[in-house]
């Protein structure tokens, strides 16, 4: 893994596990941007290790609280339970139930309050990184440390080169790409990972444009209390 | 990024810049920002290590009911006058199960260089700078002397304990605490090679099986081995004593070292002290 001086001086954390319990708060943080309104019901499925150690780790509450916006270094994550509770956040703790899964795997099935729904799969892949292996269903593959946009759009030709177009245009660059679709002709995501924020302008445009139905931006520099 | 310490040395020598600066404007360059800060945020580092210690509960446990109140005991042995050993050790024992028992019991740590060995660094060097009521800049010089050790063994060997070992968690911390003090009591550039050379050394081959999978028993006191252990090899480096072996060639048979340890004593719980009928106990209790 490529390591930076602060990554191996650093990060500052809440203990005890920077797989464990840092990469479980950020799961939990990058779950709750993309739901992207305030938690009715949290069902937290959890996988391999994090089901098998995660107790002892604090893996759950590590995971509520990155639901509630904290940061990996906030000293109320213990006390995620309790906090989440006071915010009325209906949630419940199963087993995952992956076909085959990193063995530090969470499955985070969300509704909001405006009725919102859904289901990331992240994995907790080291040192306090991650990677969201899965959204709603389909495989996505981003580390929540860039800018990323989502796009949710209908499998159809020039699509891809819209959105590529349009970022160029305003000189983002991209990171990473990863596009997936349900089945020829239906739905498909897009997510790329820029290394320039992208305006909100260029999101709202999107969502007006034929052939894409939604899109959602995660800005990883936005944390704060949901 | 520099590939070995004796490649940062020699850039050292020929710019007659200190180890600690050449690290820190290499961090720079890649961040894009200036040394000051670069140099402020590992002052902030530095301060967090603080502030864990500042904020010990010596009444705390770990939700399995196996860490907390370690620290406490110890420094009440110590005050006790029953201690065999000097002052300074003293400290650094009592911070470094201090630092590794807050971890347990999730309270904020720096990861230095992860979770599980958090307390070696600040044991050694917050007892430093209150024994010798050093400077603090020199404390966060030294603390880039340890990144840059921490670096070298990431680029070529591994900091994870399911990769290599706890030799790769402690024992790298060691050798980047026992580089950090050779620097802080004066010491050459070959010095505090030589220290992280002897400590590493001295790690070598230690396994990762931590009961019931968390980071708690051996971890937590072993925070201790690996602070005491580079404050030795660190005298011994001051004293004139070099290691035969290079630190480059150190770190590399840390690296096979890891690869041929087996995956059962790797963070798997599948054999060591992970299988005991102690630990097969606690973890029945756990679940």
């Amino acid at each position: 893994m490529n390591m930076t001086l602060f990554d191996v001086v650093g990060p500052v954390m809440v203990g005890p596990s920077s797989s464990h319990t840092a990469g479980a708060v950020r799961i939990g943080y990058i779950a709750g941007k993309l739901l992207g309104e305030k938690i009715k019901k949290a069902q937290i499925n959890l996988y391999g290790s994090f089901f098998a150690t995660g107790r002892g780790h604090g893996t759950d509450r590590a995971l509520m609280a990155g639901l509630l916006g904290f940061r990996p270094d906030d000293e109320r994550i213990p006390s995620s339970f309790a906090l989440a509770a006071e915010q009325g956040i209906d949630f419940k703790f199963g087993e995952a139930m992956l076909r085959e899964g990193h063995p530090n795997s969470a499955q985070i099935i969300l509704d909001g309050i405006y009725g919102t729904h859904i289901e990331v799969i992240g994995e907790s892949i080291g040192g306090g990184r991650i990677n969201i292996s899965h959204l709603d269903g389909q495989q996505a593959g981003f580390s929540g440390e860039y800018p990323t946009l989502i796009v949710y759009n209908l499998d159809q030709p020039g699509r891809v080169a819209e959105v590529t177009a349009m970022l160029a245009g305003r000189g983002i660059n991209i990171v990473s790409m990863h596009l997936q679709r349900s089945n020829r002709g239906g739905n498909a995501v897009m997510v790329i990972e820029c290394d320039q924020e992208v305006p909100v302008g260029i999101c709202t445009w999107f969502e007006g444009h034929p052939g894409i139905e939604k899109v959602k931006y995660l800005n990883p520099e936005e944390y704060s209390n949901v | 990024m520099y590939k070995t310490l004796s490649e940062i040395i020699s850039v050292c020598e020929k710019s007659g810049k200190p180890l600690w600066l050449v690290t820190a404007e290499e961090e720079a360059a890649e961040q894009a920002k200036t040394t000051d800060e670069i140099f402020e945020e590992m002052r902030k580092m530095y301060s967090a290590m603080k502030y864990t210690l500042e904020n010990y509960d010596p009444d705390l446990r770990s939700r399995s009911g196996m860490t907390g109140t370690a620290g406490a005991a110890y420094e009440k042995f110590a005050a006790e006058n029953k201690s065999l050993v000097g002052e300074y050790l003293d400290m650094v024992i009592a911070a470094a199960i201090k630092t590794a028992e807050s971890n347990a019991c999730m309270k904020r740590i720096v990861a230095a260089p992860t979770a599980g060995s958090c307390g070696v660094l600040p044991a050694v060097l917050i007892s430093y700078e209150k024994f010798k009521s050093a400077d603090e800049d020199n404390m966060v010089k030294a603390l880039f002397v340890a990144g840059c050790i921490g670096e070298i063994i990431a680029k070529n060997a591994s900091l994870s304990g399911a990769q290599g070992g706890c030799q790769a968690e402690i024992g790298s911390a060691a050798a980047m605490a026992a580089a950090a003090l050779a620097f802080l009591e004066g010491g050459d550039n070959e010095c505090i090679a030589s220290a992280a050379a002897l400590t590493m050394k001295n790690m070598l081959g230690l396994t990762c099986d931590p009961v019931a999978g968390l980071v708690e028993v051996p971890c937590v006191k072993r925070n201790v081995s690996g602070a005491v252990n580079a404050v030795s090899y660190a005298q011994l480096s001051l004293a004139g004593i070099r290691s035969v072996i290079p630190a480059d060639e150190v770190i590399d048979s840390m690296r096979r070292i890891g690869r041929l340890l087996p995956e059962c004593l790797r963070e798997t719980g599948m054999d060591g002290l992970a299988v005991t009928p102690t630990a097969c106990e606690i973890s029945e209790r756990l679940k």
